[in-house]
């Protein structure tokens, strides 16, 4: 059988029986995968560091005879980010994004665009370290691609203007809101000029994560609103995101 | 076929659990014990039986043990300044098999791993911290794995023990990226202590 080779960013990995390991990774051909790496702890001749979480590897592997698991061959490193290991902030983040890979997208579709997303954040975690306009933009970019994007600078049911000032958010009900089809439903407030911000930043490159810096209010009304959009979606809280909360130096309430 | 014989294939359901183990393996290992003098099987049983009554983990330092505290803890030529943190016991084994360790350890049984959902209360940190506050370590030497897991908990612990005015140190050189200590020779292990760098 020939083997599949294929750059692909590892997600995770758990430890199985004494050597073994499962190993979650994201492919931009192939989606989000989970391989078998037979005595991967054990043994370093094989994988080395490479299937360390937020690796980028070049990997090989071949499909097995049921299930969806596929056997991993060989991985070769091509950026362990060994940056991301500066201070607690940064690892969290970068793995933060790891899981979010993890559970937003499966084997169908999207690969390319979440892959190079993804690499380009953990590229720049690794040179510059954490900071919260990069996990917004990467939790925007990742609902975006997704399909999952609220709307901001309309009104979600009507598509009318939004008023100056605060507006009515809520993911649940898609978005930004105008009073009148508000009516008292939506939970948040969030700033026309936020909204205004999170909209210019869906034009930029996926791939962009330097020199940008928000405001205090749009870093904090930016958190809420995405992390309204981000809970409204996932089918599971993230395990990180606790983490990330927690270590994060700029704390949202 | 086994379900006929009802104790052997117990016993192959027991020792398919041993980690790297499986069912064949596990058969292979039942025959032997078969064929085994009586003696033999009850020395077996008895070991196991022993190994579970009589060890615990040590109260200072959380090591394995058949006496609290254990013998490292209570060996007065060790230095009583430095105290090195591991993840497992296996580790601890590790460093001690390099020789090249003279004071005390702290086992933390696990790593900080955001993934996973093990956090700081989850392993032997708040006894560690207790430990340094009753003063005169001057030290403290993180020896966890060089996996992502293992930085982080190194990350934490250094930013917890910082302020209380403790030097904090890491194994340094030779030992790879993404390496358990459990699987590092001796030769290098011993290196990285020798070497080991302020945080
Ligand atoms: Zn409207
Ligand atoms: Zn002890």
């Amino acid at each position: 059988m020939n083997p599949n080779i294929s750059p692909a960013i590892i997600l995770h990995h758990t430890d199985y029986g004494e050597a073994d390991r499962i190993v979650t990774f994201l492919t931009p051909e192939h989606g989000r995968l989970k391989g078998f790496a037979r005595a991967a702890r054990k043994s370093r001749k094989r994988f080395g560091a490479s299937l360390e979480p937020c690796a980028e590897v070049q990997l090989h592997w071949t499909a097995r005879g049921s299930g969806n698991l596929v056997s991993l061959r060989d991985a070769e490193l091509v950026d362990l980010h060994s940056g991301l290991r500066r201070d607690l902030e940064t690892l969290t983040l970068a793995g933060y994004g790891c899981e979010l890979a993890d559970v937003l997208f499966d084997e169908s579709g999207v690969g390319v665009e979440v892959f190079h997303l993804l690499q380009a954040f953990l590229n720049h975690l690794d040179t510059q370290g954490y900071s919260v306009e990069a996990r917004l933009l990467l939790e925007i970019r990742m609902l975006s691609v997704a399909g999952y994007l609220p709307h901001l600078q309309h009104c979600a049911d009507c598509s009318g203007p939004l008023p100056k000032g605060a507006v009515s958010f809520s993911a649940a009900l898609d978005g930004s809101l105008c009073p009148d089809c508000d009516a008292g439903r939506a939970t948040l407030k969030i700033d026309r000029m936020t909204l205004g911000t999170f909209g210019k930043i869906m034009q930029t490159p996926l791939t962009s994560f330097a020199d940008f810096k928000l405001s205090p209010l749009s870093r904090k009304e930016g958190q809420l609103l995405l992390s309204d959009a981000l809970r409204c979606y996932l089918h599971r809280p993230l395990r990180s995101l606790e983490f990330l909360n927690r270590f994060s130096p700029d704390e949202t309430s | 076929m086994l379900n006929s014989i009802p104790s052997f294939a117990r016993l192959v359901a027991e020792l398919a659990k041993f980690p790297g183990i499986g069912n064949k393996t596990a058969t292979r290992l039942a025959f032997f014990l078969l064929r085994q003098p009586k003696v033999q099987a009850e020395a077996l049983a008895e070991a196991i039986l022993d190994l579970q009554r009589n060890t615990r983990f040590c109260s200072v330092c959380f090591h394995i043990t058949e006496q609290d505290p254990c013998s490292l803890c209570c060996d007065t030529r060790r230095d009583e300044t430095l105290i090195c943190v591991v993840e497992e016991p296996q580790a601890l084994m590790a460093i001690e098999r390099s020789r090249s360790f003279k004071g005390h350890y702290h086992v933390l049984h696990g790593a900080l791993s955001p993934l996973d959902g093990v956090g700081p209360e989850d392993l032997k940190i708040t006894p560690l911290i207790k430990r340094l506050e009753q003063g005169g370590v001057q030290e403290l030497l993180i020896a966890t794995n060089f996996t992502v897991e293992g930085d982080a908990t190194a990350l934490y612990l250094a930013k917890l023990v910082q302020p209380l005015g403790i030097r904090v140190t890491r194994l340094a050189y030779g030992i790879p990226m993404g390496s358990e200590l459990e699987y590092v020779d001796e030769a290098t292990v011993n290196r990285a202590v020798e070497g080991r760098r302020d945080i």
